[in-house]
């Protein structure tokens, strides 16, 4: 097994990436275009606890290299599956996931938490990502450690480019929020100057 | 937002999605969360997506990858 993890801070509050996290693989990003599809399967609010739970279907393009490809079956796109829960509350996201596809012979788990930074929580959000990676085929050691090895660093290229895309997707986010505002005070003044 | 897997679906689900989008902003965040006014474009977008799975044989998979993710559920559904 190998295990890739790393930390991250966003200049945003808790609010605003948890509503731009369900934007991160819209038209705004443009570093993720291995993201062809996301499809939500269920969402529910659980009444006792208030946390929102989500279950979606993430269709992303073939990235491994071409001779693990074809060891693995040859095909042009890859399942991943996606729960996510937000406790309003706590002010916690936690989404983990897994590969669907190649799941007899590798598994990937990865999990993300945004909650607020502990040195400036109104302002400021932290990330923790980790993803755990096993090659379960059978066989030599030597071909599971370069298939852990490759997904690895596939797998942290990826996440260094899901950084930097959702960052765009956050300063769109913010603007458009911006915009939005403007345009209703510009609306009440209207309103208000034709009312006296 | 992003697309569907299903083309046929992306008209639907992406007027599902504004609907959501806005919901959790202005309502689910503010902790006034009590009906899912989103709830009947949610079931036109399901049908037309569970048939698209269903098709592709995707719904079998997402029914183990379910079963995978039992002790997630447990261990993120019990709240603070």
């Amino acid at each position: 097994m190998k295990v890739f993890s790393t930390t991250n801070e966003f200049d945003y509050s808790w609010e605003e990436v948890s509503t731009g996290n369900w934007r991160k693989y819209g038209p705004w990003n443009e570093k993720t275009p291995h993201v062809i599809a996301v499809d939500t399967l269920s969402r529910s609010v659980d009444p006792s606890t208030g946390i929102l739970r989500t279950e979606r279907l993430i269709t992303c393009k073939q990235s491994a290299p071409k001779w693990l490809n074809t060891f693995l079956g040859g095909q042009d796109t890859s399942l991943v599956y996606e729960t996510s829960y937000v406790d309003p509350k706590a002010k916690k996201v936690t989404m983990c996931s897994m590969n669907m596809t190649w799941s007899e012979l590798l598994s990937v788990q990865e999990t993300v938490i945004y909650k607020p930074s502990i040195s400036a929580p109104n302002t400021k959000t932290q990330l923790e990502q980790t993803a755990r990676i096993t090659a379960l085929c059978g066989g030599w050691q030597k071909v599971k450690n370069s298939i852990e090895q490759v997904t690895v660093e596939r797998f942290s290229q990826n996440a260094a480019k899901g950084r930097e895309g959702f960052e765009m997707v956050l300063e769109m986010s913010r603007k458009v929020f911006a915009e939005q505002r403007e345009q209703r005070q510009r609306q009440l003044r209207k309103e208000n100057t034709a009312h006296m | 937002m992003s697309a569907s897997l299903a083309p046929e679906c992306n008209d639907v689900k992406e007027r599902y999605d504004s609907c959501f989008l806005k919901w959790y902003s202005d309502k689910f965040l503010r902790g006034n969360a009590k009906e899912d006014e989103c709830a009947p474009l949610f079931k036109q977008y399901k049908s037309c997506l569970d048939k698209a799975l269903k098709e592709r044989g995707i719904d079998t998979m997402i029914q183990e990858a379910r079963e995978d993710n039992r002790e997630n559920d447990a261990e993120h559904m019990k709240g603070s």
